[in-house]
């Protein structure tokens, strides 16, 4: 299993490498200027040319390519060319955002789609079962941004229980929950509509299978036929899509940040592309990569746990 | 009323105001009754509010982030805000207006002296009360201003590697006399129209103290301002605020406010909501007469409509064909309705404008009557634009590509104009690109037809950025007015200059290189518990101005 690991890891290098190739490229064909977006619309063209210059936006691209594998070798996530920060210091501030509003959709997605999708394939074409699905088919037709706003309207307009905007901040815990709720709430009902449909769908094939009625033929309540033969059966593919949850959250995060005017990694993401601010694109999209590929890792890992059969050596 | 007497009142007026809780109305009622003259009442209000716990106010930003904290280089409404409440210039734009100056850090209004040798010298005497912000940041302690930190900072203005706005500072040296003199002076005399702005609150006359500058950096001021306001920078967080505190030193009393909490909220209706729950006292508006009428029908908030608008102006590019056709410019313009442009953002929000340069909101543009008079100001005549463009060989019309930014207000004005030339057989297959990509192929000649929308402080600007060959790719019509902009530069007669503009502005659309449409006026929201502390008229700063006189009341 450790050899596993490390050979994941060793892997994720040049996996890495051409992914940091590619976002440098990628970044470079949009058009636009960071050195004009840096100075804004009303800057005189010496003033661009200035900045340009400084910036090192005037060197040959092999040259800023060069430059730009070094530093990132080294570590070095370089300095964002709008506000002169370390592009890791940005980082740094939004990550816990987008992975504290990730978690807590996932929860909220996990907490209530497994157990609306067992129900709901238990209670097979009965009404429960159909409002289950109506349920799920809404929270996978509603945009994310739409609810944000629509629960922004309710609670945080109409009923003050919750703030509309922010992120918080984490030293003041209780504050920063609070307006943690209406967008991980958002976010976490269109992710749990597609763990309901999933885990329904997973359920259904496994209450057929050969050995659930075994276990209700042996007179086991239909309970721990449920829990304990049919679930974990299920669970396998649930949780190898729990990484792909995970990634896709913090992929459609970036609406729900924007809505709710958080601090989060698609938000600044988004605020680089405008900006063309390639550094900071580039150290997002870097790091999104590597995160894709840790949560692949862990996956795997987890796997092994709720499926004995795997072994990866 | 003589000084002691009123000193005394003011005292009583303080602890008054500390004792019950006087709302701002109250006070200035009741510093009325007392005789206190309306300048020492900012005395007052700080003393009073600071013996409570003054409410800071949350302004909710339209962007998503800074650019630049560097008011000499800051560009961006975000960043022109956010300076304003932090920095001072020598003279400022009377708040809420942006036409009348008076003193700021300068004791008093300065004149010219115009020297033997051709120079014009300006001499500024700067009050001596002026206190720079501590700064944890720069590691430097809050100090008195002198005339080393304003030749410091003009030098900076008007240096091209440190400064957006250089250019208006050509020909310029400065010299601190003493501790509290400058004397600034000029290669040619400008008019107090052009040299004024370029002193007051507002882009390079923003005054950046010295130590605090060299400690940080050019690099560390971008996110660490120090300066000299109503109100000093405290922390800035990407992406989602900056957080500003009520300076208790400021020579004009001590604000009224706490501070001031500015959060980037991009999306319009969730800074509606953040208003409406309470999370936001002030926010940016939406540049519409719907959202404008929306917002006043609510109980507890106000829609506030003020200039200084933006102005929207097409350049037509004289020298690519077929436009290098003056009766195929002229075609195009005559199939321009200016209603259906304005209707984009329905009346106040949306404001005609018969040149490129506004005649409302400065001197040298053409009212519509000039503009009439002098024969440019074109009415929609369709079958006329057609019958043109018949005359000029294009009788079946012909086809152009053009780019517009995904942003509205230019999206929107490019859609119109292509249903416009539809109708006399232009067909417009119009391209919509990221706003930064729009800026950098439009000044690769991209679109023979090209909007841009913007304000500029005085029409020197908008003519020479525009409209002569120093305008280098800006300049989008290949249209040139050097002469008449050199000669209103050479001017200091006010009269004769803003003539010049005026014919500058007639020749650019008697040729139909250039029209002016309208202006988009600034909208903001609001609590009705803010009060700004001025009528809001025009902010040449793009938002309401907060100050030490602005207040919430609870």
């Amino acid at each position: 299993m450790l050899r596993h690991i490390l050979r994941r890891l060793l892997l994720a290098i040049p996996t890495l490498f051409v992914v940091a190739t590619i976002i440098f490229l990628l970044v470079r064909v949009i058009p636009g200027d960071p050195a004009r977006a840096a100075l804004g619309d009303n800057a005189t063209e010496e003033a661009v040319d200035q900045l340009r210059e400084e910036l090192g936006l005037n060197a040959p691209l092999w040259e800023q390519y060069v430059t730009y594998m070094g530093d990132l070798l080294r570590g070095d996530l370089g300095t964002t060319l709008i506000t002169r920060q370390p592009a890791w210091e940005q980082i740094e501030f939004v990550l816990p955002y987008t992975l504290e509003l990730t978690f807590a959709a996932l929860l909220i997605a996990l907490a209530l789609g497994i157990p609306i999708g067992i129900i709901t394939a238990v209670k097979q074409n009965t009404p429960i079962d159909y409002a289950g699905r109506i349920f799920s088919l809404a929270g996978l037709s509603l945009p994310a941004f739409y609810l944000g706003l629509l629960l922004m309207y309710f609670f945080s307009a109409r009923l003050g229980w919750f703030p509309a905007i922010g992120g918080g901040d984490f030293d003041d815990i209780g504050d920063n929950l609070k307006r943690l709720v209406l967008p991980a709430v958002s976010l976490g009902l269109i992710e749990m509509a597609y763990v309901a449909r999933m885990t329904r769908s997973v359920m259904l094939n496994v209450l057929s299978d050969d050995y659930v009625r075994t276990a209700r033929a042996k007179g086991l309540t239909e309970r721990i036929v449920l829990m304990k033969h049919a679930f974990r059966a299920g669970l396998v593919p649930i949780v190898s899509l729990i990484g792909i949850f995970i990634i896709g959250l913090i992929g459609s995060s970036v609406l729900t940040e924007e809505v709710f005017a958080r601090p989060g990694l698609g938000k600044l993401m988004v605020g680089a592309s405008k900006q063309r601010d390639y550094t900071l694109l580039q150290a997002i999209m870097v790091l999104y990569a590597f995160l894709i590929i840790v949560i692949n890792i862990v996956v795997d890992i987890i796997y092994t746990v709720v499926d004995p059969r795997v072994r990866y050596d | 009323m003589n000084h002691t007497n009123e000193r005394q009142n003011i005292d009583q007026l303080v602890r008054e105001a500390a004792e019950t809780g006087m709302s701002r109305r109250q006070l200035v009622q009741r510093a009325a009754v007392l005789g206190v003259s309306a300048s020492a009442l900012p005395l007052a209000f700080g003393a009073s509010v600071g013996a409570q716990d003054a409410a800071v106010l949350r302004f909710g930003s339209s962007e998503a982030d800074i650019l630049s904290l560097d008011p000499h280089i800051a560009t961006g409404t975000q960043d022109r805000t956010i300076v304003d409440m932090i920095f001072n210039g020598l003279v400022r734009y009377v708040p809420g207006t942006s036409t009348d100056f008076e003193p700021d850090i300068a004791a008093e209004m300065p004149t010219p002296v115009d020297n033997d040798d051709g120079t014009q010298t300006w001499t500024v005497i700067l009050r001596d009360d002026v206190m720079v912000h501590a700064s944890e940041a720069a590691g430097t302690d809050a100090y008195a201003l002198t005339s080393a930190d304003v030749v410091f900072s003009l030098q900076k203005a008007a240096n091209p590697d440190s400064s957006s706005y250089s250019a208006n500072y050509e020909g310029w040296s400065f010299e601190a006399v003493d501790d509290t003199t400058v004397a600034i002076t000029l290669e040619s005399p400008l008019s107090e129209t052009l040299f004024l702005p370029n002193i007051a609150n507002y882009s390079g006359g923003f005054i950046i103290p010295q130590q605090p500058f060299e400690a940080l950096g050019a690099d560390g001021f971008v996110t660490n301002p120090v300066g000299t306001g109503p109100f000093a920078f405290e922390s800035y967080t990407p992406q989602n605020s900056v957080v500003l505190t009520a300076n208790a030193d400021f020579y004009r009393g001590a604000p009224l406010l706490g501070g001031v909490d500015v959060r980037f909220v991009p999306d319009a209706t969730s800074r509606e909501l953040g208003l409406q729950s309470g999370d936001l006292d002030v926010i940016a508006g939406l540049p519409e007469a719907q959202w404008v009428d929306r917002m006043n029908e609510q109980d507890g908030y106000t829609a506030d409509v003020f200039g200084v608008g933006e102005v929207v102006f097409l350049n037509i590019n004289t020298e690519m064909e077929p436009f290098d056709d003056p009766a195929v410019r002229e075609a195009v313009v005559k199939a321009i309705s200016r209603e259906g442009h304005i209707a984009l953002s329905g009346a106040p929000v949306g404001e005609a404008v018969y040149s490129v340069v506004p005649a409302q909101l400065m001197a040298g543009g053409l009212t519509e009557e000039e503009a009439t008079e002098a024969g440019v100001n074109v009415e929609q005549d369709i079958e006329g634009a057609t019958q043109l463009l018949s005359d000029a060989g294009y009788a079946d019309g012909f086809e152009i590509d053009l780019v517009t930014s995904e942003q509205d207000g230019y999206r929107r004005n490019y859609e119109v104009l292509a249903e416009e030339l539809r109708q006399i057989g232009i067909t417009v297959n119009l391209e919509v690109v990221q706003h930064q990509a729009m800026h950098e192929l439009i000044r690769q000649d991209e679109n023979a037809l090209t909007f841009y929308i913007a304000f500029r402080p005085n029409a020197n600007i908008y003519l020479s950025q525009f409209f002569t060959t120093g305008g280098g790719p800006t300049n989008f019509s290949k249209f040139d007015v050097t002469d008449l902009v050199d000669q209103a530069l050479a001017t200091t007669d006010a009269d004769e200059q803003a003539q010049l503009w005026r014919d500058a502005n007639i020749a650019i659309q008697e040729n139909y290189a250039g029209y002016g449409l309208f202006l988009i006026n600034q909208v903001y929201a609001r609590s009705e518990s803010v009060d700004f502390g001025h009528e809001l008229n025009a902010v040449v700063n793009l938002y309401p101005g907060i100050d030490e006189t602005t207040t919430i009341s609870s």
